[in-house]
């Protein structure tokens, strides 16, 4: 209830500080939030975002390949960059599409930062080829401090580097922020996308896209709803399975919102989604983008807290008297993908992450100094997840379990 | 509290940024309004700076053309140097109005008939061994322009003692009929669009001085940002780079053959491209009214800086980052390319600052959009 009061008077300073703002008419028609992601024009759904359900699926396959010793570096290297049919699934090998190239790709991070995006790109691909390189020849290795190979982890078997990293986890998790929540963030439901060229014009004046029966306007903010809903069961209302979709931010979106701390999460995001596309239908562009402050906080939350959830799992798991090190580095190794993924993240009103690349290198260079996962301190994964916990508005108690 | 302060601070910054952060003391006028002159500002463009261009050009290809006839009636190493050094000037000369694909020249589709690469050496080489080809036809632009010279004159062998062989040895007059075709057909356009201009198409451009999509300000302006953002920033850097695809393209730098002439084609170019912004006349013609002038009638202002103080700095910076590059593809052999990256990016700095600041300053519309690929 708070928000909403903060929101209406926001909304207000909005209209008397802008008076030139000629958006101000459209504020006085209420559009309310639709209970389901459906919109049509002309008796036609306008809703659509194929190419997002397509690159989720495909990091689906990248992420399973990495576990088959069978694989090799120029298999994987081809799949993130689709070349020469190398998924199983024949609709991905002839689509256009790839996951490389909407890697660290967004307009408002990347547009004018090749280098960083090329550096991000390097670091997927880097740990395609360590996997490969690594962790593949010591497939019946006992892992130990400084020697790859393969560790329990209760009745499973996990496959870790010389420090103790999946790099499938690392891959996996990392790709949660470079793709889904940058492309989400700091792309699609950016208005430097979403007003792009004579984007605002044509959504006034409801010019369809040639042979297509949306807005260039409306499909730009599908496409951010696709990034964490295309491979929904019922893509119209997605919380109905939220969680059990991907293994990407669907996954941990579900995770976080079956967290009490944080329950109702969930249902936040779908909501703005759902009434940001409406108030883009009404030509509501205050509204819009108050729903894009809403999401860029609440997705970049749920990486935060996955993070920390996983700092500290680890950090238990390492304090006790036997220490479950399988366990542990599970555990850490997934969470070192989602403090990657801090870096994509959005400060609502900022053109800035929570995090920067360089602190989040900074903290992984942390848990992997020396010999990595085995001889990381409690300390130290304790003063991450502080540090991390407090630029955001829950605390490490609330994040850990 | 402070998810109450954030949502605060949010919905002040979100009411404001629809209108971007460029503004000018009365926001009301466009930009006609203002004590700036459209038609001048044209007129200075077309005869000062377009037309001189073209002229310049044309006897850049009659040199080539005269230094290509002796070179092909008796090949030897010192001709080929001396051709080879002239085609270096005329594609010199070429990126300084390359960014002109307006009127005559868009009629003809000029830029992409001079300039297309990388070009098709098989396509190149089938040409000549059948001797019959219509360069008039699209699907032979890959075969000619400046690309195809470049294969010719630096990419048909590796020393240029074997390059005199081949257009001595028996297919020799093949190989000099097709470089003199190749001459004669960049010739016959450049006379084209120069005709063009000359016989009615200048006045057409200085008398269209309104400021509605069709007027001449505003298309110029929506081709010299296209120009800028595809040919110049894409085109001889981004792509090559693997700045879209993500893989680096070594075969798609300008001038491949030659080898290390891509990055003075590029600075060129970006020079011209500065040149135009602040109306700096071609060659010895005067200076008169810019881009930049109209930004300072508009007193457009970003962030508190003057806007077309912000664009030439940023033009500067770009044009330092990338003279420190060595050959382009010297660069492009670093995996990723993070030297060649930096300065693209500094390349890339300009786009949004005319693609969104000046153009809302002069309430212009910009005609193109991305496409992202989805």
């Amino acid at each position: 209830m708070k928000k909403i009061i903060v929101l209406l008077i926001s909304l207000l300073i909005s209209m008397t500080a802008c008076t030139r703002n000629n958006d101000d008419d459209d504020m006085m028609v209420a559009v309310s939030t639709p209970e389901t992601y459906s919109f049509s024009r002309d008796g036609n759904s306008t809703v659509s975002f194929s190419g997002q359900t397509t690159r989720i699926q495909m990091a689906n396959e990248i992420i399973n390949r990495m576990k088959d010793f069978s694989a090799t570096e120029t298999t994987l290297h081809n799949m993130f960059s689709n070349k020469n049919n190398s998924f199983s699934n024949e609709a991905l090998n002839s689509s256009s599409k790839n996951v490389k190239s909407k890697t660290a790709a967004s307009k408002d991070f990347f547009e004018s930062n090749a280098s960083g995006s090329a550096a991000v790109r390097a670091d997927f691909e880097g740990w395609l080829t360590a996997q490969v390189d690594e962790v593949f020849p010591a497939q019946n290795t006992v892992a130990s401090e400084g020697i790859a190979g393969q560790i329990a982890d209760g009745s499973s078997t996990r496959y870790v580097n010389a420090k103790g990293l999946e790099y499938n986890q690392a891959f996996n998790k990392s790709l949660i922020g470079a793709l889904m929540v940058d492309q989400i963030l700091n792309n699609y439901i950016s208005t430097s996308v979403l007003d792009a060229g004579s984007n605002k014009d044509n959504n006034n004046n409801d010019v369809v896209v040639d042979g297509k029966g949306y807005t260039n306007m409306e499909h730009k903010w599908d496409e951010a709803y696709g990034y964490l809903y295309g491979t929904s069961a019922d893509k119209a209302n997605p919380n109905a399975t939220i969680g059990s979709d991907d293994s990407f931010l669907n996954k941990y979106l579900g995770k976080v919102d079956s967290d009490s701390d944080f329950s109702g999460i969930a249902q936040t995001i779908f909501e703005a989604f759902a009434l940001g596309r409406a108030a883009i239908v009404a030509k509501d562009y205050t509204l819009r983008d108050a729903q894009t402050a809403i999401l860029r906080e609440n997705i970049s939350q749920v990486v935060a807290v996955r993070a920390v959830y996983y700092l500290q799992q680890g950090k238990n798991l390492l304090a006790a008297e036997t220490p479950d090190y399988g366990a542990a580095f599970h555990d850490l190794s997934e969470g070192y993908g989602f403090v990657y993924s801090l870096q994509f993240t959005r400060k609502p009103g900022t053109n800035l992450p929570y995090f920067s690349r360089a602190e989040v290198l900074a903290f992984l260079d942390q848990i992997t100094t020396g010999n990595g996962f085995w001889d990381v301190s409690p300390a130290t994964l304790e003063a991450i997840s502080t540090e991390i916990a407090s630029r955001f508005n829950f605390t490490v108690a609330e994040a850990k379990d | 509290m402070k998810r109450i302060v954030l949502l605060f601070l949010g919905g002040l910054l979100i009411a404001c940024s629809s209108e971007d952060d460029v503004t000018s003391p009365d926001d009301s006028s466009i930009g006609t309004a203002v004590n700036f002159d459209r038609a001048t500002m044209l007129a200075h463009w077309a005869d000062a700076i377009i037309q001189p261009g073209y002229a310049d050009f044309l006897s850049q290809l009659q040199s080539l053309e005269t230094r290509a006839a002796q070179f092909t009636e008796t090949p030897s190493e010192d001709k080929l140097v001396s051709l080879q050094s002239q085609w270096e000037e005329a594609y010199t000369v070429w990126q300084k109005i390359s960014m002109f694909e307006i009127g005559p020249a868009e009629a003809v589709n000029y830029r992409l008939n001079i300039n297309i690469y990388p070009s098709n050496t098989d396509l190149i080489l089938r040409n000549i061994q059948e001797g019959s080809y219509n360069l008039n036809l699209s699907s032979n632009r890959v075969a000619k322009g400046f690309p195809a010279l470049d294969y010719l004159l630096f990419g048909l062998a590796e020393t240029n003692k074997e390059t005199v062989a081949v257009f001595s040895g028996d297919q020799g007059s093949a190989y000099s009929v097709y470089l003199m075709a190749l001459i004669a057909d960049m010739k016959a356009l450049t006379e084209t669009v120069k005709r063009g201009w000359e016989s009615g198409y200048r006045d057409t451009f200085v008398a269209n001085d309104g400021s509605s999509a069709t007027a001449s300000v505003d298309r110029f302006v929506n081709d010299f940002i296209f120009y800028y953002e595809k040919y110049l920033r894409a085109g001889k850097m981004g792509i090559p780079a693997g700045v879209f695809s993500g893989a680096v393209m070594t075969q798609n730098v300008e001038a491949l053959y030659h080898g290390n002439y891509s990055k003075h084609l590029f600075l060129t170019g970006l020079i011209a491209v500065q040149d135009l912004f602040n109306g700096k006349g071609y060659g010895d013609a005067p200076d008169g009214e810019s881009l930049a002038a109209y930004i300072t009638a508009l007193n457009a202002v970003k962030d508190g800086a003057d806007l077309s103080l912000l664009i030439n700095s940023q033009f500067d910076e770009a044009k330092s980052m990338v003279a420190i590059l060595a050959s382009f593809k010297e660069e492009l052999l670093q995996q990723p390319p993070l030297e060649f990256l930096k300065a693209y990016d500094a390349v890339q700095r300009s786009v949004p600052l005319l693609k969104v600041d000046m153009v809302s300053a002069m309430s212009i519309t910009i005609d193109f959009v991305d496409a992202d690929g989805d």
